[in-house]
């Protein structure tokens, strides 16, 4: 798609690993340029932000986040890779979509990714729980 | 002035599902909100790594009994998006119908509670009543009134017998008839307006900045519908009008509903007529799903579903994310309720549609002093109600 050729093109060396399918763009981009991504993704072209998803490969944690360009219906999906798996941290995009604060806690919540500059980093779907489980979703979890 | 707080849940027998709300008022006016999740949490994403891709779909047909096919369908449409699997023409059309009765009668069920909470049971009765025979209409086609099983990766499970066809299109008939005369009673009351009419308003630019989805962001100005951004199944192939809205009250959340409503029995009339002749299979056999990665969703009647499935080549998935709409139209109650009288809280957290059914009892609470009192936010609406409806008559 030109749309995201242009993109591409214009972040330049921010983004890499540009995987492109029908209406979908998975891409790799550094904590450092996360925010500058979100932001041009958000505020410039005006995507709104579905959700983020992580998950735990044996090489690192990985986040990939899922921007919804609703006036093409095409997807752009940054991905950030934190090879630090005992302290794993990220900046946060809630200065950026406020959507993104339910979003960040739970992935702190479930995988125990602290996101740098996040209004309230505390659990969301287990902060009540009595046995309080540690990051449930990483390997090594309880079966 | 002392600030107090009002607890709402999490656990209460009138209370159909657990969340938590803490609001914030100074006399009679709400000035912030704190909301709790997590009651609820079964861990359906850690469960559906454990199943087959198969398994997965009736997996996620359980996460709400409501969207018991959106989630489905949005599941299906990842595992689809991995290998762009085409799906028969029938099979896209029994999609599309499928889809569009779920919201039909869950906008009714919605509008029925939000009628009840207003102290409109006429409205609430009418439209539970006009509700049963959509479900019957479910019945016919799945043998489930709930829980349809109908979705497949590749097509539909069961095909639409066209011999009941003529049968399904006079019930339409009725529930359109009805639909219209609810339409209109929504648009000429004059109590129900003011009642409504300014209340919980959610500003277009917040709907954007929380990324709301669904009827809350269409009431808002904000144009997004997957059924027209991202058209999967039919949807490509009917006539249909999104609605959208400019003021973001309770009363333009609760017109597109309605709307909806309208357009989706045009949706279900033309797939019907569709079905009576588009012939052909209904499942396309899919082997096996390839390593990649798929996103998925669908505009469920609360907005839309997201799912997210990475595969490695086995028959499951490695990770499969799901979130549903109610996830990022919660959060939105944090500039909705806030300057609303507590008597219109009730209304303004049911507006969204939030999952939850009943928030019928409340506790107050004087700074940390927990001292239960007869504060109950369901009276105090239905007051209000009638308060406006007197002072009309009078008038």
């Amino acid at each position: 798609m030109d749309e995201y050729k242009q993109f591409l093109k214009l972040m330049g060396d921010k983004v890499t690993q540009g995987i492109e399918k029908p209406r979908r763009l998975y891409f790799t981009v550094s904590n450092e340029n996360l925010r500058e991504v979100a932001r041009h993704l958000f505020v410039t072209l005006g995507c709104r932000l579905s959700t983020a998803s992580a998950q735990e490969t044996y090489h690192g944690l990985e986040i990939l986040y899922h921007f919804s360009h609703d006036a093409s219906g095409c997807y752009y999906c940054p991905r950030v890779v934190l090879t630090d798996k005992k302290n794993p941290k990220v900046n946060s995009i809630t200065e950026i979509a406020k959507g993104a604060i339910w979003i960040e806690r739970e992935i702190f919540d479930m995988w125990g990714i602290e996101f740098i500059g996040h209004p309230r980093m505390e659990q969301l779907l287990t902060l009540n729980n009595p046995e309080n489980p540690d990051k449930p979703l990483r390997f090594g979890r309880p079966v | 002035m002392t600030e107090n707080k009002v607890p709402i849940g999490p656990f209460h027998p009138l209370l159909e599902e657990a969340e938590y709300f803490e609001l914030k008022i100074e006399g009679e006016t709400v000035v912030d909100i704190d909301m709790e999740i997590g009651w609820m949490h079964r861990g359906h994403e850690f469960i559906s790594e454990s199943k087959t891709f198969t398994q997965s779909i009736y997996l996620v047909e359980r996460i709400c009994g409501i969207c018991s096919t959106s989630h489905p369908l949005a599941c299906v449409h990842a595992i689809e998006d991995i290998d762009n699997i085409e799906i028969p023409l029938r099979a896209r059309f029994i999609r599309t119908l499928i889809g569009e009765l779920e919201r039909v009668h869950s906008h009714l069920l919605w509008l029925g509670l939000a009628g009840h909470f207003i102290g409109y049971d006429t409205l609430w009765m009418w439209a539970w009543k006009y509700r049963e025979p959509i479900l019957e209409i479910f019945e016919a086609i799945s043998g489930n009134r709930n829980h349809y099983g109908m979705m497949r990766v590749g097509g539909v499970a069961r095909d639409v017998d066209p011999t009941i066809i003529p049968n399904l299109l006079k019930i339409l008939d009725t529930v359109d008839r009805k639909m219209d005369m609810i339409a209109k009673a929504a648009h000429d009351d004059p109590v129900l307006k003011s009642r409504l009419k300014g209340v919980g308003v959610l500003p277009k630019e917040d709907a954007i900045a929380y990324c709301a989805v669904g009827p809350t962001a269409r009431a808002s100005g904000v144009a997004i519908d997957v059924r027209k951004d991202e058209p999967t199944d039919a949807y490509d192939l009917v006539n249909f009008n999104e609605i959208v809205l400019a003021n973001g009250d309770v009363y333009d959340k609760l017109v597109v509903r309605v709307l909806e409503i309208i357009e989706s029995n045009k949706i279900i009339r033309q797939c019907l007529e569709k079905l009576k002749t588009a012939a052909g299979p209904i499942l396309n056999n899919v082997k096996e799903v390839t390593p990649g990665e798929g996103i998925g969703r669908y505009e469920a009647p609360r907005g839309e579903v997201f799912h997210y499935i990475r595969s490695d080549g086995s028959n499951r998935p490695v990770r499969h994310k799901v979130r549903a709409p109610s996830y990022v139209n919660i959060p939105t109650y944090t500039v909705s309720c806030k300057g609303i009288p507590v008597a219109d809280a009730l209304i303004t957290l049911a507006a969204v549609d939030p999952c939850y059914c009943c928030t019928e009892r409340a506790l107050r609470v004087v700074d940390s002093l927990r001292k239960p009192c007869d504060l109950d936010l369901k009276k105090l609406s239905r007051a209000k109600t009638e308060q406006i409806r007197r002072e009309s008559h009078a008038e």
